[in-house]
């Protein structure tokens, strides 16, 4: 089924590379000595890309992500240090990649940043440009192989500060998780990093199942599901089952990701229930940003994709700079994606390899700190402050 | 018509006895179904229905058989069940529509923009005809993509799965290039009350209304029936049969009217309606019944206007004639082709209204809405005894047929089964329930 949805992006995709392949050309040539040489004195410790390339493989840029939060990033860093930015898609094909790599590598990249297609397929090209002399940056997505630097954002970390500030809220009573796809590993990290959490700060010794042996945990699951495809209307059936099992008494629900929390809130709007009962999500998504806005959704963590792209793009110009996978360190201000540790730390992988890592914090928004997506630019005000009673909150005056 | 209880087939029982009021006709070969002229694929699912519901009534611990859950239930499957309305046309003309999926995203999408971003420049938000010219867009819309389809398969000459497979990717990706994959919400006010969410239903008495009407429907169609069957000479029904189907389906219609009238409105909403009529809120809770939600009275209709097209009209008679054999229907005059459009064009409004009654009950527009529906609906026209090598099928068993795929999956939530273990479950019954169906027509054949 996952398969057929990504076929279906197929039509769309071909159209869009039609329009993206030649947008990348000549803009940055006029004024790129005098930017490199400001560069040169901005870095802290001189860092400079002074004529160096930096190749980056996108995966897909059918989703609207790449071109419209992560590719301006990479390009405004290394334009900052000087350094020049060529580009290939491969249209959602691993082969296709895989021949990318190849022409990155002939057009003369000293460094590669590659949003990997598929993390296995991908090894190949990945050694082979290590042999060359060119390092690799695994972005955002892992590439099983030691020799990529791998940049991401933590997923237990997420799934952590859902947990964290749900059980802000409502410290003791019924608790619903509606996970992710199953066949998606990223739904059992999430779900991973909930059940430390709030073992961690309720004290309970778990495990927090349906049937949780700890009968005086003041955190009792009364329902747990799998989403299919992490869809919004599966999410809203399986919300109004639990609802009705539980004679709507639900305290809190942790939704792992936007998409099924705007299920979840409109399965308990239909009860009469949406805003009183905390629900979380993830990804920063505009519509749900405007249902924390409007206090029907209590958090929603937030991957900031300009500050994974500025910190990919200076670890890519150090490494071209010959600094070994392992020294690597990211000094650029990250602000509140900064990574626990700034220097580079082994990641293990579930294929049980170490890779050499910087993995970012992603950042929890509420009703407080609405602004930081809207100042990044990652939604508008307008989007956020819909239907917003003005001056509720400090992002909509 | 080449079902096989048709009037027609009943002309072989024997005619002679007209009433035997001892229902002991066991042994002899004309059985009670048989001369109750009722259809036995029908009563057998609904057999299997009740059989479900019991089993996962206990399993749940007695929660499935509330009133509370029956009314999720029929909230739930009022989309597949408009959609499956449409798709028994298009399976018994010999066709098949796999782009029901996509093209409720397509059009959900549509509809969503159109009243969040188009229609607020002109009339602003929520203004109260803003529903009305959102979902005649996208009905309109719908018929133009199902005519456009249709014509590919009924003029051109590729095959409809062909086709259809196409649709299912195209409109896939339509409805996500639409948006660049943005999730648009929330729905106008009103639009949103198509969903049965807050304020989606039409309220106890309502509901009361609706049910007494069916009866009375019911009655003097019983009535009418039998006075043409003895004015033409046809055996008609033993009285006492008549009497039987008469006293058991108005019962039955007034069960659910009181099923889904016992369950109240949630306090908090019953608080908010109490406030907003200056009534007293008292402490233990207001008992206000929600009624009929507005999904199921659209599931209703469409079903009502669908078999009445189906059984009763000339373009019925066509698509049934061309599904039994497709030779002597273009033989026979019938303009096969644009029959065929016809049908196409149908399902497509059905499912430009699906599309509205999710996106209003999601409150939101994904670019995944729909996923894999085109199986659920296909499977519920072929669960509801629709046979896929055409020319079989009625709008009723097929409505039956998503009952009880929803009673499966929601029942399966109920007790905890994790989603690919409901997938393994919802394989097997749709096979079995082939299997049962092609055996009884062999048997039935012979």
């Amino acid at each position: 089924m996952t398969k057929l949805r990504y076929l279906a992006l197929l039509p769309a995709a071909a159209l869009v590379l039609a329009a993206c392949g030649s947008d990348d050309g000549d803009e940055e040539a006029p004024d790129e000595t005098t930017e490199a040489t400001e560069a040169a004195g901005d870095a802290g410790d001189g860092l400079s890309g002074e004529g160096l390339t930096i190749g980056v493989s996108w995966n897909n840029f059918n989703e609207p992500r790449w071109a419209k939060f992560d590719e301006p990033a990479i390009q405004d860093k290394l334009e900052e240090l000087g350094a020049e930015y060529i580009s290939t898609d491969a249209g959602s094909s691993a082969e296709q990649q895989l021949t990318d790599v190849e022409n990155l590598i002939s057009q003369g990249a000293d460094a590669l940043i590659i949003l990997a297609q598929d993390g296995q397929a991908i090894i190949p090209a990945v050694e082979s440009a290590a042999d060359q002399g060119i390092p690799v940056v695994g972005y955002d997505r892992l590439i099983e192989s030691d020799q990529a630097f791998y940049i991401s954002f933590d997923n237990v970390e997420v799934g952590r500060l859902q947990a964290e500030y749900i059980y802000e809220e409502v410290p003791e009573g019924n608790y619903v998780f509606i996970k992710g796809n199953q066949a998606d590993a990223n739904a059992d990290f999430l779900r991973g990093g909930q059940e430390e959490k709030l073992l961690e700060l309720s004290g309970c010794t778990g495990p927090l199942t349906t049937d949780n042996p700890d009968a005086e945990c003041p955190i009792k699951n009364v329902g747990e599901s799998y989403t299919d495809n992490w869809e919004t209307s599966v999410a809203q059936t399986n919300m109004e089952q639990f609802l009705t099992q539980n004679n709507n008494e639900v305290d809190a629900v942790i939704s792992s990701n936007d998409g099924m929390a705007l299920g979840v809130i409109a399965a308990l709007d239909a009860q009469g229930l949406a805003g009183s009962v905390p629900v979380s999500g993830q990804d920063g998504d505009a519509a749900n940003l405007n249902k924390v806005a409007l206090g029907e959704q209590t958090v929603d963590v937030w991957k900031n994709a300009f500050e994974l792209g500025e910190a990919a793009a200076e670890i890519a110009v150090r490494l071209a700079n010959g600094t070994a996978l392992d020294e690597i360190e990211v000094t650029s201000d990250l602000g509140s994606s900064a990574p626990a540790s700034t220097t580079t730390e082994p990641f293990t992988t579930p294929g049980e390899i170490d890779v050499w890592s910087i993995i970012l914090a992603p950042t929890p928004v509420t009703q407080e700190n609405l602004d930081e997506p809207i100042d990044a630019g990652a939604v508008t005000q307008e989007e956020v402050c819909a239907g917003v009673e003005a001056g509720s909150v400090p992002a909509c005056p | 018509m080449a079902e096989p209880t048709t009037p027609q087939a009943m002309g072989e029982s024997t005619p002679g006895a007209d009433t035997s009021p001892s229902g002991s006709g066991e042994g002899d070969k004309p059985s009670l179904i048989r001369r109750l002229e009722l259809d036995p694929r029908l009563l057998g699912m609904l057999v299997a229905l009740a059989a479900i519901w019991i089993v996962f009534h206990i399993l749940s611990g007695g929660t499935f058989l509330t009133p509370r859950n029956l009314w999720n239930l029929s909230v739930q499957t009022a989309v597949i069940g408009i959609m499956a309305t449409g798709m028994v046309l298009i399976i018994v003309s010999r066709n098949i529509d796999l782009s029901v999926g996509s093209m409720l995203a397509t059009l959900g999408m549509a509809m969503a923009i159109l009243q969040r971003e188009w229609i607020p420049q002109w009339l602003g938000f929520d203004h109260p005809a803003t529903w009305l010219i959102a979902l005649a867009a996208g009905i309109a819309l719908g018929a133009a993509i199902g005519a456009f389809q249709g014509a590919i398969v009924a003029y051109v000459g590729v095959p409809a799965f062909i086709v259809t497979l196409g649709g299912l990717l195209v409109w896939r990706g339509v409805a996500w290039a639409m948006a660049s994959g943005r999730t648009i919400a929330p729905m106008d006010d009103t639009f949103q009350r198509l969903g049965g969410g807050r304020d989606g239903t039409i309220g106890g008495p309502a509901t009361w209304i609706i049910a007494g009407v069916t009866c009375a429907a019911l009655i003097g169609y019983l009535i009418s029936s039998r006075r043409r069957k003895v004015k033409y000479g046809f055996a008609a029904r033993p009285l006492w049969a008549d009497v039987a189907i008469g006293v058991v389906g108005s019962a039955l219609v007034l069960g659910a009217a009181w099923v889904i009238n016992s369950y109240p409105l949630p306090q908090p909403l019953a608080r908010e309606y109490a406030e907003a009529r200056g009534i007293d809120y008292p402490e233990g809770g207001l008992d206000i019944p929600q009624g009929l939600a507005n999904p199921v009275l659209i599931l209703i209709v469409a079903g009502i206007v669908m078999t009445f097209m189906a059984t009763r009209t000339r373009f019925g008679r066509y698509v049934f004639a061309i599904g039994g054999n497709p030779e002597a229907a273009e033989l026979g005059g019938i303009k096969t082709r644009w029959t065929i459009v016809k049908t196409f064009m149908i399902m497509g409004i059905l499912v430009a209204i699906a599309a509205a009654v999710t996106t209003a009950r999601l409150n939101a527009a994904t670019s995944g809405l729909g996923v894999t529906f085109e199986l659920y609906v296909i499977a519920a026209a072929v669960i509801g005894g629709t046979s896929l090598a055409g020319g079989i099928g009625t709008i009723p068993g097929a409505m039956l047929g998503a009952l009880v795929a929803q009673s499966l999956q929601s029942g399966m939530v109920l007790i905890g089964l994790d989603a690919p273990l409901q997938d393994v479950v919802l394989g097997i019954v749709l096979v079995v329930a082939v299997a049962l169906d092609s055996i009884y027509r062999r048997r039935v054949q012979r």
